[in-house]
């Protein structure tokens, strides 16, 4: 096994370690957990750095020098990545520890199906004709910044949704350490929004792409046609909270149902006939 | 009636319903198979469905008219909403609160609030000479012992919306110029030979270039595991007899002629005008040569002249064959050589009883044995013309600059008030902004400090 899909899958268990820390932290409230949360979290987040750029070094002594975003196991890895990087952002910046038992989780499961999956082929392959472009680097990573930002926003829905329960009449001691639903209904916006921002970039630089490879921006591929939906849902999302002022419950339930729609776009696809073949 | 249809076209109910519709149909776009899937998978449907799609046109989705009318209706209530709302927009721009309102600076917190032992009028100097150096459309007005300010920052911001609506009937009047007036073609273009003929794309129309293409060589790079590395097609593009372009094309890389862009979409084979053949007398080993499709060679033995008539890639489904004339003084003959003839004699053992034109030996005593035939490569070229396209890019930049003024900024309002009496003078500043609450503060804080060290 090459050296840096040890290191990826041992980041695998760290970042296991950092959500069953989070967790720990929410459900006994205990604070003595928050740090070891977030310390596991960026030791994961940095010796996956380091393995990423690895494998880039790697490829390129094999003479195949590409981008480690080229199969559904980088692009696995890379989303992992992209939702840590993401989301110790956020920690850091409002300085809270308390969202991290809903956002990890997905990086974990994202590292686990990468490194554990029969069906996922950890070698580095040399990249087709169709992939030898300079736009892939750019078009991944906006693709997978927004489906980042669209989990986080998913997560602080989950988040929300059971935070209502406190005002069901449910009582449990976890409900209380949940920030306020106000402050995760505003950061699940801030979310969406960072989102659909890299989701239209993402787009954009697709179509850019499929412009100089396919010889048409739009040709109405699957995994295009999911982006547009996608697009869809958080953009209905956006207006009715813009027009109509909705929050809260309902922005939490799109906030979920974008997510299922990233997921499509993202795996559902591959199911499907089309262009898109390589992830 | 009037109202009514205006109200409809510009609520959001309608805009959620149309995303919904859309995100729905599009979704079935990707279920049901499109037509130009070539039609396999939809043979496995029962035909009664099959009738009741086709009528829908859902198999060919997106092109078709209702998808159209929806796209249509998208675009209308985008622009009576905008318009509607714009006016609101544009006074939001415009208007300059009143300066000496009293409610903003009820409640207000502790350190939006300065005092100094300085004289008033130097206060007022110091403040105003700040706010126009911060703030846009800085407004004074003096009162018998107060003195207040108003000033403000990004107003412009109320536009981001409409710059992203803009932007996407930009788009959309990008797509439609280019579906008019453009058009997507393809050819499958051999080596060697060339072409002004293509077929357009959906509609197996023929168009004429006025310009003619030549696939001087196709080839194929492989990595050393075996996957493709390099698809690529040597071209020259000819106008009455010159060459006007003449390069390589390969997959990311089009290459553009008179406005046409060409793609390296597929490639593909077929016989070329070559085989490799042996001929041998009994059990000796024979003389192999590659020999060209009608020229004659000569067998000097039996004055024989042997001419390679035909070559095939797949004759009868028995894999490749070649058909030998043979014009001699004794006989004229003329047979198929197979190249898996040990293997199809195999399925049929008496093969040259039955069909002796079969038989590679039928020219006794010598013995045709065909090694291979050569393949010529084909190149797959797809054709575009799109005129819409700079106007669709346009449309993307500016999407994201709406973005970035919609998500981004805000307009923010700022209220000073200078009081105090003689010897002693307070500052009092009051905000308010449309979003971005954070943004707000953080600007607020700026402008405390900046007023502190002013006096």
């Amino acid at each position: 096994m090459i050296i840096n899909t040890t290191i990826l899958s041992w980041v695998t268990f760290v970042y296991f370690a950092s959500a069953i820390f989070y967790i720990f932290r929410m459900v006994t409230g205990k604070e003595f957990w928050g740090p070891l949360a977030s310390f596991s979290a960026l030791v994961g987040l940095i010796a996956q750095t380091g393995a990423l750029i690895l494998r880039w070094v790697e490829s390129y002594k094999m003479g195949i020098g590409h981008a480690p975003l080229s199969n559904l196991y980088e692009s696995l890895i890379f989303f992992a990545w992209t939702i840590v990087l993401l989301y110790l952002i956020m920690e850091w910046r409002i300085k809270t520890r308390n969202l991290g038992a809903f956002v990890i989780p997905f990086a974990f499961l994202s590292m686990a199906y990468a490194s554990f999956s029969p069906h996922v082929s950890s070698r580095i392959q040399p990249l087709i004709p169709a992939l030898q472009s300079n736009w892939l680097i750019s078009h991944v990573i906006t693709c997978f910044f927004g489906y980042a930002a669209f989990t986080i926003a998913c997560g602080l829905g989950l988040m929300y949704l059971l935070k209502g329960l406190e005002k069901g009449g449910v009582s449990r001691p976890f409900l209380r350490f949940l920030p306020g639903r106000k402050t995760l209904d505003e950061l699940s916006y801030h979310s969406v929004v960072i989102g659909f921002i890299f989701l239209t970039l993402g787009i954009i630089t697709g179509s850019v792409w499929a412009y100089s490879a396919w010889g048409s921006y739009w040709s109405w591929d699957p995994k295009e046609t999911w982006s547009l939906i996608t697009w869809l849902v958080y953009a209905a999302m956006l207006h009715s909270r813009f027009v109509r002022g909705w929050r809260g419950k309902r922005m939490a339930v799109m906030s979920i149902i974008g997510f299922v729609s990233v997921l499509f776009t993202y795996f559902g696809v591959n199911y499907l006939p089309g262009l898109h073949s390589y992830f | 009636m009037k109202k009514a249809v205006l109200s409809f076209l510009s609520s959001l109910k309608l805009t959620i319903g149309l995303f919904i519709i859309i995100a729905v149909a599009s979704l079935l776009g990707t279920v049901i198979p499109q037509q130009y899937d070539g039609g396999e998978s939809i043979r496995h449907l029962n035909p009664a469905l099959v009738k009741v799609f086709e009528s829908l046109q859902l198999f060919d989705m997106y092109h078709s008219i209702w998808f159209i009318i929806l796209m249509g209706l998208l675009s209308l209530n985008l622009t009576v909403c905008s318009l509607n709302r714009f006016p609101t927009s544009w006074k939001l721009f415009r208007k300059i609160p009143s300066l000496d309102r009293s409610k903003p600076f009820e409640n207000l917190s502790p350190d939006r609030i300065l005092a100094t032992e300085k004289e008033r009028n130097e206060v007022i100097f110091g403040v105003e000479r700040l706010l126009l150096k911060r703030y846009k459309r800085v407004r004074r007005k003096d009162t018998a012992n107060t003195t207040f300010f108003y000033g403000q920052k990004g107003a412009y911001s109320h536009f981001g919306v409409y710059v992203i609506h803009a932007s996407i009937l930009i788009v959309i009047a990008g797509a439609i110029i280019g579906s008019l007036l453009g058009f997507e073609a393809f050819v499958n273009l051999p080596e060697g030979e060339s072409t002004n003929t293509v077929h357009l794309g959906r509609q197996k129309v023929i168009k004429n270039l006025d310009f003619a293409v030549r696939c001087d060589k196709f080839s194929i790079a492989y990595y050393d595991n075996g996957m493709p590395k390099e698809y690529r097609s040597d071209l020259s593009f000819l106008k009455d007899g010159d060459v006007i372009y003449q390069g390589p094309l390969l997959v990311n890389h089009p290459v553009t002629v008179n406005g046409i862009r060409f793609y390296q979409a597929s490639y593909g084979s077929t016989p070329g005008d070559q085989a490799l053949i042996t001929i041998k007398k009994g059990n000796e080993a024979g003389t192999t040569i590659t020999a060209r499709l009608k020229d004659s060679l000569h067998l000097k033995e039996k004055d024989a002249t042997v001419k390679i008539l035909r070559i095939e890639e797949n004759l009868m489904s028995m894999g490749p064959a070649v058909l030998i004339s043979i014009q001699s003084p004794e006989r004229n003959m003329r047979f198929w050589v197979f190249k898996d003839i040990e293997r199809i004699k195999q399925g049929i053992p008496d093969l040259f009883k039955k069909v002796p034109r079969f038989n590679p030996g039928l020219f006794e005593p010598y013995y045709f044995k065909l090694n291979e035939i050569e393949k010529k490569y084909y190149t797959g070229l797809q054709l575009s013309h799109d005129p819409g396209v700079s106007i669709v890019a346009s449309g993307s930049f500016l999407i994201i600059i709406g973005f970035l003024i919609t998500f981004f900024s805000s307009h923010k309002r700022f209220w000073v008030r200078v009081d105090g009496e003689e010897g002693k003078s307070r500052i009092s500043v009051a905000a308010s902004s449309t979003r971005d609450p954070v943004g707000l503060k953080r600007e607020t804080e700026n402008l405390m400090r900046h007023l502190k060290s002013t006096i």
